[in-house]
Parts: structure tokens; sequence; C-alpha cells
């Protein structure tokens, strides 16, 4: 960072993978993991989805984060997506947590100067 | 641009302050005397007390009596403090110090002596600090928590005082009083009111009024604040909050032109309380009553919904979407000089840039204030023909002051108790021109005629001389001296008389004579911003859709008006504008706003938001922005960045937060105003301000209008105090 | 055998409650509208028109019934209302508090017993509708109510 310019390569400690490879293979078991679990949370928890529907929305999940390198950052979210997946599989959520995935009940913010005036004092 | 006033002095290097002018002097180092405070040494000037040389080295010393800003009067005792070698504690606040002398502030001594005066003190106060409303704020009470004992010797019973009305805005609980007679000093010096007394002696020692009358001062507030306990407190206020619950706003007055610095107290999204805040060159720590108390009115006849005439004439409630297609509307229907807008006294700069922007994008330039203006000769283009030049705290300096046609004491009280501690301390000479009012210092009468003033300004007159002479003379005119039909001669004969006796006197060229002292908030920044002066403009050439913006002067009305000309209003109050409007458009007061102000001397100050508008009312400027956009000319801001921006394309003072401008070109002026409104003859009306006693000076605009405390005021002043009693609790 | 005679009882039980009804068209109008084929004697009918029967062969709680008024004050009672058409008093014997119907002994006049007895208001625009009793934070300006222009 001291302005020279030269890459500082950091020597950092891996959390579980010692590079993108391994990264990579935790995601596909998380990926397989998260797409045989649909059908069964879909059942569980009685939702107004289809299957197609819930594994379409966790492709989604998972491709959001798809320009991610860092294989710790990767970790990371591995790490969250499974805590995730423990709560859904072991029913530790409502039907409407599973829900907010699919932001049915929000209102989006009001973006342009009118719409915030209407809305109300500072939103 | 540096927006935060202390960033940028830094970077400029500018020192601008004037505070201590009156009571410094400059000494050569050599003269300095050495002291020490509890082994520490520190060099102050001779004359100093012993407490301000422990304040030097950032020691408090405990008080009760003595008050920066007030005679000592050294009887409270809670300043004992011990000297080295000195046989007996000294009182800190009264005492000089001498040469090497030790002052141990912290000794054995000093702490039983102040131990011992407190228990004094204690014996006769009563224990209701529970109910008590200067709880948590009381100095006594934090004083006995540090420095009293802990337990009592006390067993007998205590002294209990009546209780003293004293008008609907102090209440006084007189057997709290601790007799450390800060009111007292504070009336007959500060406020220049000699009605607070002491009667008896010793224990039988009361403070009070003598006989039973109001406590009648402008600043009468300020007696509540520096009261150490609860003898004095807000009889508003009373039993509403609690200080350690109340958030606190530091913001800006803007019900007259002085611009105090205020801190608004609020809880539960209601304004609770409004104190003064420091500002060494506006209002020390002082606010009018008006100021402290017009509070209530911020919460009465507010507009909180939008509401559009309908067909039988009679108003009902809209949604803002509504409200503002019609304002649309209507304002897509006219184009050019058939719209004109008018910008009342309590409007911040915010709103009157866009609305300027708004009229100025359909082709309009009709955009007034209700406050007329002379624009004859330089008129408003030149600053400093409608400024306070010599600035408000200039007036401590200055050794000639002549008033014409304004009463400060009650259009500016702040300004008038900066006149009145020149006077006092500074020997100010003050001749007046214009109605004889009591001003709370002598002044010399020159009579009430303007012609007056053609005779000081000819020579012919003797006061001519006395300017001359001065060393720093100052001319101050009101403004509604020039509201008059021959205002510009005023203005122009008035600068003259500046320009003589700044060319005679041979005073500085950075000196500054000619001032103009204002009565509305809004009408530096107007005149700033280029709306002209005075509504005579839609008199003569009356529009087809007439936007009021918080005017409720009440200087057009719909006479004036073609019967089917559109008026749509938009303020916070139901006072006058609102009831001949076709659409009103709720907006938001100085307490529920982030705005920008400029005081009379063209000081440019911004209030903060405290709450929030009520209901849906929405802050001035938003309100404008929208109509542009629905207009179909949306104006280029989105928020108060961008519209400060704005304001400072405009007239950069307007964003240089509490920082004075300095205006010029006073000769040009003065030149201008000569030849283009020559000889014009003056009336043969007296000059006479528009608040001659208190009684005016309670209600002025629609807060104040609306608020109850202030009603009530005009009601004690009328009938007396006994007029407004209420049944007390305690 | 036994179960013949069983069964001869029960047509014959259903038999003299049709005729106890009136006839076999009031007695599916009965059924119809109160929804079961009970009866009993009158003991009383109230001013409003509900008709109160009694008849102990059935078990405790199924042996007093209501046949409701059809409207009340004026006002149709609708399906939703009938529970309400009955008054307090006939509530009590109605509800076994008490064996003594109002007919005998009527209720003791007191004077803050309502004349008339009313329908619940629930849902309708008579209801109770709780409002605040705490001090308006902000008054708002009131507009002239006399037409100007």
């Amino acid at each position: 960072m001291a302005g020279s310019g030269g890459k500082v390569v950091a020597v950092v400690k891996p959390i579980f993978s010692r590079d993108l490879s391994q990264a990579k293979r935790r995601v596909r078991e998380l990926y397989r993991a998260w797409y045989r679990e649909v059908p069964n949370a879909v059942r569980q928890y009685l939702l107004n989805i289809s299957v197609k529907q819930g594994r379409d929305k966790v492709r989604e999940m998972f491709m959001k984060n798809a320009h991610v390198t860092d294989p710790r950052v990767i970790d990371l979210l591995v790490i969250k997506g499974k805590m995730e997946l423990q709560e859904t599989t072991r029913a530790w959520k409502q039907p409407t947590h599973v829900m907010r995935f699919f932001h049915e009940t929000e209102t989006p913010q009001p973006k342009d100067f009118l719409s915030k005036f209407y809305a109300g004092h500072d939103p | 641009m540096l927006r935060l006033p202390v960033i940028r002095k830094a970077f400029a290097g500018v020192t601008q302050s004037t505070k201590g002018c009156v009571r410094t002097t400059t000494t050569a180092a050599s003269n300095l005397i050495e002291v020490f405070v509890d082994g520490q040494p520190i060099l102050v000037e001779p004359g100093t007390t012993v407490l301000q040389a422990c304040e030097k080295v950032g020691i408090q010393i405990p008080r009760f009596c003595y008050h920066d800003r007030l005679s000592v009067a050294g009887n409270c005792r809670m300043c004992l403090v011990e000297i080295e070698k000195a046989p007996k504690p000294v009182a800190a606040c009264a005492m000089p110090v001498m040469k090497g002398w030790n002052i141990l502030t912290n000794s054995e001594k000093s702490k039983k002596a102040r131990e011992g005066v407190m228990e004094f003190l204690l014996a006769n106060h009563p224990l209701d600090c529970p109910i008590c409303d200067q709880g948590g704020e009381c100095d006594l009470q934090d004083q006995s928590m540090v420095f009293g004992s802990d337990r009592s010797r006390f067993l007998e019973g205590k002294r209990a005082v009546e209780d003293k009305n004293i008008g609907p805005l102090v209440k006084t609980i007189m057997t709290r009083c601790i007799q450390c007679t800060r009111c007292i000093r504070f009336a007959s010096e500060i406020a220049g009111v000699d009605d607070l007394g002491t009667t008896g002696r010793g224990n039988e020692m009361q403070v009070g009024t003598y006989v039973e009358k109001m406590f009648m001062s402008e600043l009468s507030g300020n007696i509540i604040d520096i009261c150490p306990v609860g003898a004095l407190t807000s009889k508003p206020y009373a039993f509403t909050a609690r200080p350690w619950e109340t958030r606190k706003t530091e913001s800006i007055d803007v019900l007259d032109a002085v611009g105090s610095n205020i801190v608004v107290s609020t809880r539960t999204g209601e304004v609770m309380r409004i104190l003064p805040r420091l500002h060494e060159d506006i209002n020390e720590e002082w606010i009018s009553d008006k100021t402290r108390f017009a509070y209530d009115g911020l919460k009465r006849q507010r507009l909180t919904q939008p509401m559009i005439k309908n067909e039988e004439g009679l108003f009902a409630y809209a949604s803002w979407e509504d409200a503002l297609t019609r304002v649309a509307g209507e304002l897509q229907r006219v184009q050019g000089n058939d719209a004109a807008a008018i910008a009342g006294g309590l409007v911040d700069a915010e709103a009157l840039v866009a609305l300027k922007d708004l009229l100025n994008r359909i082709n309009s330039d009709t955009l007034c204030t209700e406050e007329v203006f002379p624009s004859a000769g330089a008129g408003t283009d030149l600053r400093s023909n409608y400024l306070l030049n010599t600035k408000i705290a200039g007036v401590e300096e200055a050794d000639v002051l002549l008033l014409v046609g304004t009463n400060p004491r009650f259009e500016a009280p702040l300004f008038n108790a900066k006149i009145r501690k020149s006077w006092l301390h500074n020997e100010l000479q003050v001749a007046l021109v214009g109605s004889a009012v009591d001003l709370t210092y002598t002044y010399d009468h020159l009579g009430d005629s303007p012609q007056i003033l053609q005779d000081i300004a000819s020579g012919k007159h003797s006061f001519t001389k006395v300017l001359n002479q001065a060393r720093k003379p100052m001319v101050v005119v009101g403004s509604a001296a020039l509201q008059r039909s021959d205002g510009a001669a005023i203005h122009a004969i008035v600068s003259t008389i500046a320009q003589n006796a700044r060319a005679k006197s041979g005073v500085d060229t950075d000196w500054k004579v000619m001032n103009i002292l204002h009565r509305v908030a809004s009408q530096v920044a107007a005149l700033d911003l280029g709306f002209k002066p005075g509504v005579d403009a839609i008199r003569k050439n009356p529009p087809k859709l007439l936007y009021l913006l918080g005017a409720d002067a009440g200087c057009i009305t719909r006479k004036d008006l073609p019967k089917d000309c559109i008026i749509i209003y938009q303020g916070h109050h139901g006072d006058v504008g609102a009831p001949m409007a076709d659409i009103i458009l709720p907006g938001a007061a100085y307490t529920e706003k982030s705005a920008t102000y400029v005081n009379t001397e063209g000081r440019a100050q911004q209030t903060k938001v405290a709450v929030t508008p009520p209901d849906m009312a929405r802050e001035d400027w938003k309100i404008i922005r929208a109509i542009s956009e629905l207009t179909g000319v949306t104006l280029p801001y989105d928020d108060l960045f961008q519209i400060r921006n704005r304001l400072e394309e405009v007239s950069p003072n307007l964003v240089r937060y509490d920082h004075v401008e300095q205006a010029n070109y006073f000769s040009q002026a003065n030149e201008l105003s000569k030849l283009q409104v020559g000889n014009q003859r003056f009336l043969a009306d007296p000059l006479v301000p528009p608040q001659l006693t208190v009684r005016d000076f309670y209600m002025t605009d629609p807060i104040s209008r609306a608020s109850q405390t202030m009603a009530k005021c005009v009601k004690a002043v009328i009938e007396g105090a006994q007029a407004v009693e209420e049944p007390s609790f305690c | 055998m036994e179960v013949g005679a069983e069964y001869l009882r029960f047509i014959r039980r259903v038999l003299r409650q049709v005729r106890d009804h009136g006839g076999l068209r009031e007695a599916m109008q009965h059924q119809l509208r109160i929804k079961n084929f009970k009866t009993g004697a009158l003991i009383g009918v109230d001013k409003y028109g509900n008709k109160y029967y009694e008849n102990k062969i059935y078990p405790f709680g199924q042996h007093r019934w209501v046949v409701y008024t059809a409207e009340m004050n004026g006002k149709s009672a609708g399906s939703e209302m009938y529970g309400t058409t009955v008054p307090p008093e006939w509530h009590r014997w109605l509800h076994s508090m008490t064996d003594e119907s109002p007919t005998t002994h009527p209720p003791v006049a007191r004077k803050f017993i309502q004349k008339n007895h009313k329908l619940n208001p629930t849902a309708t625009p008579e209801q109770y509708v709780p409002y605040s009793t705490t001090r308006k934070k902000i008054q708002e300006w009131v507009p002239p109510t006399t037409a100007s222009k």
C-alpha cells in the first residue's frame, strides 16, 4: 500500500480451502445439498411455490456471488450458506423466513424526489 | 466551499471576533504579576480577581452570586478559598490578587469553609428537589453534592417566604431563594429595569418587587437562566419536562432580525422550551422573551394538511398529489408576469431561492417581499444599503449613536442590550430622532420630525458637531422609517449624514457608520437573492396567480387582485394569508427544518431540525421543488446540499455560516441616492416606530400571534399581572 | 323383535313432533330455520316476539331453546344477530341460571335497566370505537366555515 505500485503478496491463513479449486468444490457440494433440499423444504413449510421456482432462487443466490474469487471469502460464504441450509432443514425457520428470499412483501424504497416527497418527511 | 466556520477561519487565518472589546485593555507583559494556584505559577493582569486567576489555570471555584456578565456582589460566600499565610479565607470573586499569592483551592480550610457555607445555605432551603423544576440543572443541587456535608445537624424549622406574582412568564417560589441577588443585578444592569430589589435584613431578607407588580422587561426570561436555584423558573415550562430527558438542538431564532442563537429542547416530538446559546457577537447569553416563550405558538393554529377551496368557497382537505397537481396546472396556465409571489417574514433562504427559480422558469420576475424598502438610488443593489454594517457587536466600540425612527428595545431587544452595555461601560452617547420611547438608557431626544434629519445633514443642527467630533459614530435607521412613502428620501438623508460623519470625524476607512435595523428574519436573505422589496409591483400590475410564501402581514388582500386570481398560500400557520388562499400547502416552521437565515448584520446562520413538521407538512423548498417537477420545469436540486450549492451560486455569503460578509461602496450609494432621489420632500408626519411600548412587542408574527403565552403577556401588560394569575400547585 | 319396537317408537315420536309443529310443511320450515326438530311447551313470548320453549325429555343443556324473532326494534335481525335479540331476563332463564321464567316472575323494575333491549351494534356504524383521550401535540388550524369568494 506504500504507493510503490508493486503487488503486495500477503500470506494469509486459509479458512478451509488452500486454493480456488478446493473452494469451488465446497461451493459445488453446498449447491448440491441445497438442490436436494428444495423439494423437502417446499413440502415441509407448505410453501406456495413450485420446486422449479425454489431451485431457480437457489441458483440466483449462488450466482449473486459468482464474481468472488478469494478462497477465504468463498469459504465464509459457504459457511453462511451451510448455516442457512441447516436452519432450513431442521425447521428452525418459519415459512415466512424462507419466503423472505423472494422479497414478495417488500415495498421498494422511493428513489426519485417526488415519490420521496409523497412518502414522508425524510425517507 | 468550506461551510464549517471553524475550519474556514482556520484556513483563512482571519480573526473576526470582537470578544470582550469592552473591558479588556492591552497590557504590556511587564505589568503582569505572578500568582500561584495550588503552587502552579500563572501571570495575570493586575486587578484580576482570585476567581478569574483560578479560572485561567482551569480550576473552577464554586459560586452562586458571581456571574461573568454582572457586577460582583460577593454575598453568597461560596467562593471562599484559602490564601497561603492569610489569616482568613477570602471571597475569591471579589478579591483582587496580589503579587506572589499562593491560592489554595483544595486545602482543608477551603473545603471546610465551603462546607460551612453550604450548611448555612441549606438550613433555609426547602428539600423539594423532586418537585422542583430546577432539578437536574440546579447549581445548589450540584454543588451540595460536591462540596456539601453528607449529614445534617439542622433540627430547627425552616424559613418560608411568600411567592410573588411577577407576570405570566416567570414563576417564583421564593422559599427556595438563596439571596444571591443575580436577578436584581441582571434587572438593573442588563435589562435596565430597576424593578427587583431586596427588603429586610438577615433571616428576613427577601427578593421581590417591593409592591406587587409585573417584572416588565423584554429580557425578563433570562433571570430564569441565571437563577442558581429553583426560585425563578419558567411558568409555561412548569412541571413539563426534566432537563435530562429532553433532546437539545442548537438552532437560530427567527422571530426578530437579530438571529439569536438558541437551543431547542424537545421531548417526544414536541418543543418543550427554548434556551439561549452563547454567541458573543450577537446575543451573548441572553434571549428576548418572545424568542424564549413564543414556542407554544408552534403547536397551535398549524397547517397540517394541504387544502383546496371547493366550489362553495370552503376549504377541503386534499392529498399532496391533488394539491400539487392543481398548483402545477394553475402555473402552467399562466405565463410571464401573470404569476407573482410574495415572501413573508419567516421564510428561509432555501425556499426563497427555490421560489425565485421556479417563477423565473415560467418567465415571471414579480417576486416581492412583504417588508418595504426604498428602491430609489442604488436601492437594494448595494448590500451596504440594507445591512447593519457596523455589526451588532460593533456598537460596543462606538462612542456616538444616532437612532432614526426606531425603537430597538422592541425591534431588536438584544441589540438594545448591547447598546445599553456600551452606554454603561463605554459612555456611549445616544441620540434619537423619532418618537420618544423608553430605551432603558438616557439619550438626547432630538425631535420626531424628519426635517431634523435635514438639519443634521446640512450642519444646521447642533448634533452635527457631536457627530463630527465622534471617534466612532454610528447611525442606525429603523426599517419602519424607510417604509413610509418618503422612505427613499429618509434613506438618502441618513446616508448623507453617515457619509458626512465619516468624512468629518476622520474615522478609519473600515469603520462603517450607516446601519439599517431590520425587523424580520427573512428580509436580508430575500434582498441578497434579488427579491423586490414591497408589493407595489403587484398592486400596479395585478397577477392572475399569486404565490404567498408565508406572507402573513396582509399587505395584499383579495380586493387588490382580479376576481379570477388564484392565490396559493404556503406556510406553517393559519393566520392572515391562509384564509384568503385557494390552495393551502403546509410548510415547516423554523424548528422543523434545516434552513438558512441571514440576520440584519448580514450574518448567515442555519436552523436545525429539532422536531419533524407536523402531519403532512413538508420543508418549504421541497414543496416548491415538487411543484416545479409537476409543472414541467424541474429545478436542478434534490437535496439540501444541492440547493445550498445553488444558494452559493447566487450569493456566496448565504452559505458562509456565522461569517459576516462586509459590504461597502457607501459613498457611491450616497451619490446614487442623491442623484435619483434629489430633493424629494419629506412628509410632515413624525417618525413613529411601530412598536412603542412592551405591549406591541409580544405579538408580531404568525408564531407569536398563535402563542397563548404571548397573549397572556399582552393581557398582563394591559390589565395587570393579577389578570392572568393561575392556581399554583406548590 | 326388539329392534322393530324401537323403530316403531321412533316413527311415532317423529309423527307426533310433526303434528306438534302443525303439519309437515311447518315442520320442514322449522327444520330449515332452527336446524332441529325439537318440540316442547311454549313457556313464554317476550315483547320482541322471541318464543321460548322447554322440553325436559332432552338432556340438560338442550332442554330450553328459543325461536328468534325476525325483526327487532324495526330492524331486521339478520342471521348473525339472532343471539343478541334475547333480553337479559330471558337470557337468565335460557341459560339455566334460574328456573323461574320471566312470565311468572317478571324482573324487578330498576331505573338503570334499559326500556328496550338493543341489538349488539358491533360491526355496524353505531358501534363503539375507542378514541384517544391524550392531549393533541399539535392543534391544527380550522378553516373558516363561512364561504368566501
